[in-house]
């Protein structure tokens, strides 16, 4: 059966736009601080879906109320463990679930990601991103 | 006092002096001074300092996540002097950088940062020495560099195949340990994304400047990449036993790779 031409543009559109979120660069992908707007931040707030506590960075995987009715996955991308364990973090500090605040630096892709620059919990714990300077 | 006793206390003084130049003991796990800048941990990142826990307020909300390293405001005189070939190099990864590429980020890619890079130790360094060997090991990227204090010299072989660490040989002077590193391969940074090309070479004096401060001066000469030699002076502390950060965790970056698929 010939598939119509509208539909097909339509399946093809909404694969091509899947492909290009799989595969947007602000997506969980390891790079440098380049993929971010350093110098701005934003606050986000939802609950936790993931906590990935995984080299060469953790990422908290937050779902968001955007204010319109929809639910938008965030992906927060933090230093890796090794440092952050310095900083106060465990493996499971952050559960599914929780209710937590998130300072980040927005992606330049304009991908729902960023770069932690730090973690409230409800209780107000502040999970900083790197320990206490070195002096 | 007639010279025989003269001579003896001179003997005497040369063997006292010997017993001061052994090697000092680097060993241990070190962290840089300030490696983050001014957003580590501290108020910018939202952990609250001294002078905020004594004032009782809320810590501010911090305005970065990490310093600017996109050179989007240009270069600094204390940077590497460069050569017209290499700033623009410079300037075209610079490009990449701002536009959100990690193209040119090797770290990024899980590989080694590379001499004299990875001597940052943003991460933090443990040093282990032995009579003949000292190696430095960066938590970032499990990047390893041994200097060799035995008398070896690079041989052809070793100068025919650049490494990201190169090849470091070293010597005391006193209680200052010098290094000379070579065989460098020319896609690793001098620091950030400064390029460089494959004649560069790396000298080191490295020492401890008090008790569990370790001061490295740094000198890059490049006849191809920098105008004049670059110096820069790295500081690492010491972690005490048993503060909870005389151990390095491992870092196994490739474990991330899959997600950048």
């Amino acid at each position: 059966m010939k598939v119509p031409a509208i539909i097909s543009s339509a399946v093809v559109g909404a694969a091509l736009l899947l492909t290009s979120l799989l595969l947007v660069p602000g997506a969980q992908a390891h790079h440098s601080n380049s993929a971010f707007y350093v110098t701005k931040v934003i606050t986000i707030k939802g609950v936790v879906k993931e906590f990935k506590w995984t080299n060469p960075h953790v990422w908290v995987i937050l779902t968001v109320d955007d204010g319109k009715g929809n639910k938008v996955d965030w992906k927060a991308e933090g230093r890796p463990p090794g440092i952050l364990a310095r900083a106060g973090w465990t493996p499971k500090i952050l559960q599914p679930g929780d209710v937590v605040t998130i300072d980040l630096s927005p992606a330049k892709d304009d991908s729902a990601s960023g770069l932690i620059a730090r973690v409230t919990k409800a209780d107000g714990t502040i999970l900083a991103n790197a320990p206490p300077p070195t002096e | 006092m007639n010279i025989d006793k003269i001579i003896f206390s001179m003997i005497l003084g040369g063997v006292g002096l010997c017993a001061q130049t052994t090697p000092p003991d680097f060993s241990g796990v070190y962290y840089p001074l300030n490696p983050f800048g001014r957003f580590a941990g501290g108020p910018r990142a939202g952990a609250p300092s001294q002078s905020q826990s004594q004032t009782q307020g809320p810590p501010p909300r911090p305005t970065a996540s990490a310093p600017l390293s996109d050179g989007s405001r240009g270069r600094t005189p204390d940077e590497p002097s460069l050569t017209p070939e290499y700033m623009a190099k410079w300037e075209m990864i610079s490009k990449t950088r701002i536009a959100g590429s990690p193209e040119y980020d090797l770290t990024a890619k899980c590989l080694p940062p590379g001499m004299p890079a990875m001597m940052s130790m943003a991460y933090g360094m443990e040093v282990m020495q032995s009579k003949d060997k000292i190696t430095f090991f960066s938590e970032l990227n499990d990047a390893l560099r041994r200097v060799y204090l035995d008398g070896r010299k690079p041989s052809q072989k070793v100068l025919d195949d650049p490494t990201y660490a190169g090849y470091s040989t070293g010597h005391w002077e006193g209680d200052t340990l010098v290094v000379d590193t070579v065989a460098l391969r020319d896609n690793t940074f001098i620091e950030g994304f400064t390029p460089h090309s494959d004649a560069m070479t790396v000298h080191e004096r490295i020492r401890l400047k008090e008790p569990g401060l370790l001061e490295d001066i740094i000198t890059v000469t490049d006849p191809k990449a920098l105008t004049k030699p670059w110096e820069t002076v790295k500081n690492y502390r010491k972690a005490k036993p048993g503060s909870g950060t005389d151990e390095l965790r491992e870092f196994a970056c490739a474990e991330g790779l899959g997600e950048a698929k």
